[in-house]
């Protein structure tokens, strides 16, 4: 799974935070399942040439939200989906449509024009 | 972990002035009430303007140039009077690396050793098959890259307590960059130890640094997390009557925009019109405005 992910250093946004959501968009869109095992700590780092303890906190907060599951001395693995953790496709491209949606106000493109733009850009896919 | 470790290295409000030139009457401050401090797993990244202060930051920690005032801790000495014990624990990669002119790679290193009783010979192994050194070479006709990495070899091989690095990748590769990376990180992990780093390749920062420490005219601007540094630093764009909190610390301000360390102080401000984070590049921009 090493080459599903990817972190830009030089965006404004936190590596952990890149690398969380990296990790959870890729267990609710199904790439990665339950009891999956996730590479461990070194690995990551070292493949996305980043400090370890910017993963390792990445892992903790994956933990903590209940998708990643850490026994002792074995390596961790994707967490069983339960209702603490059952966020979904839709509610994750939140931020995107917030800022899809802000970008459109400020071009003057109105409700109508965005719906229509959605439906171009999607046919497309 | 930070409250229990004792520092590696301390510097409290020190204060450093290079006596009068002729282009200066009043003498040139470098450093000015600089206070920071190194605990073991930290890799700092040390970011300035040329002439901020980083390479005098170091050599004061080492004891070759000697402060004015304030107080430095060094593995839990005075720099000046700094023991062998302690200087054996001390890696240092200067920016204008050398010494051992004259002599080929493999001489040189086995003088070097010699003054380290913690020299482990695979890991210098390991890099110069790394670096790709032959070490049948003569030092002085190594390219400037190649001398760095055997400058790096030199401070690290014997895994220091406390490792202080001046500009020490601008010349390597991007693939050698990115090894050495790691290096630090094993470094600091695994041995427990401090790495101060001043490089101007700020992508290479974000990549490595726990910390960032940025300095500004001797000055010691910000020293955070680096995580920390892109929550709680903040581009705003504000209007002429907006109340910034009292916890804010304005970094420096251009007319409505307003450069601030937040400190943890996440509430929304009325009267904020955007906010921005920024990567290194563009918060070290922002700072010399």
């Amino acid at each position: 799974m090493l080459e599903l992910l990817n972190v830009n250093p030089s965006s404004g946004e936190p590596i952990y935070r890149q690398l969380h959501d990296q990790i959870v968009r890729l267990i609710v869109g199904g790439q990665l399942h339950p009891e999956d095992v996730l590479p461990s700590v070194r690995q990551l780092a070292e493949h996305l040439a980043v400090n370890p303890m910017t993963v390792s906190r990445a892992m903790q907060q994956l933990v903590d939200q209940g998708w990643v599951e850490r026994r002792r001395g074995q390596p961790s693995r994707v967490a069983a989906r339960t209702s603490a953790n059952n966020a979904s496709g839709s509610s994750l491209l939140a931020p995107q449509l917030s800022a899809l949606v802000e970008q459109a106000q400020q071009l003057g493109v109105d409700y109508d024009e965005l719906q229509q733009l959605l439906k171009q850009f999607w046919q497309k896919e | 972990m930070e409250a229990e470790d004792k520092p590696v290295l301390q510097f409290t409000l020190v204060n450093k002035t290079y006596a009068e030139t002729t282009k200066s009457a009043t003498g040139h401050k470098v450093l000015a009430d600089l206070s920071i401090t190194l605990y073991p797993g930290m890799v700092v990244g040390l970011l300035g303007q040329n002439g901020a202060g980083k390479s005098t930051l170091m050599r004061c920690a080492l004891g070759i140039v000697d402060i004015d005032s304030g107080n430095i801790n060094t593995l839990g000495e005075s720099p000046e009077t700094l023991s062998i014990e302690a200087k054996q624990h001390i890696g240092y990669v200067p920016q204008q690396p050398f010494g051992y002119e004259g002599f080929t790679i493999d001489k040189a290193l086995e003088l070097h050793r010699s003054f380290y009783p913690q020299w482990d010979i695979a890991l210098e192994q390991d890099w110069l098959n790394r670096f790709d050194l032959d070490v049948t070479q003569a030092v002085q006709k190594l390219s400037v890259g190649q001398r760095q990495s055997l400058a790096l070899i030199m401070a690290m091989a014997y895994r220091p307590t406390l490792l202080l690095l001046d500009e020490p990748v601008a010349s390597l590769d991007p693939i050698a960059r990115r090894q050495f990376m790691g290096d630090l990180f094993d470094l600091a992990l695994d041995s427990g130890s401090a790495v101060l780093f001043s490089s101007h390749i700020t992508s290479d920062l974000e990549r490595v640094a726990s910390h960032v420490a940025l300095i500004k005219k001797g000055d010691l601007v910000l020293f955070k997390e680096i995580d920390a540094l892109r929550e709680e630093v903040k581009l705003l764009t504000i209007n002429d009557d907006t109340q910034l909190p009292a916890s804010y610390r304005i970094l420096s301000q251009t007319g409505q925009t307003v450069l601030v360390d937040t400190q943890g102080n996440s509430d929304a401000i009325a009267g904020v019109q955007n906010e921005k984070s920024l990567n290194l590049e563009q918060l070290f921009m922002e700072l010399h405005r």
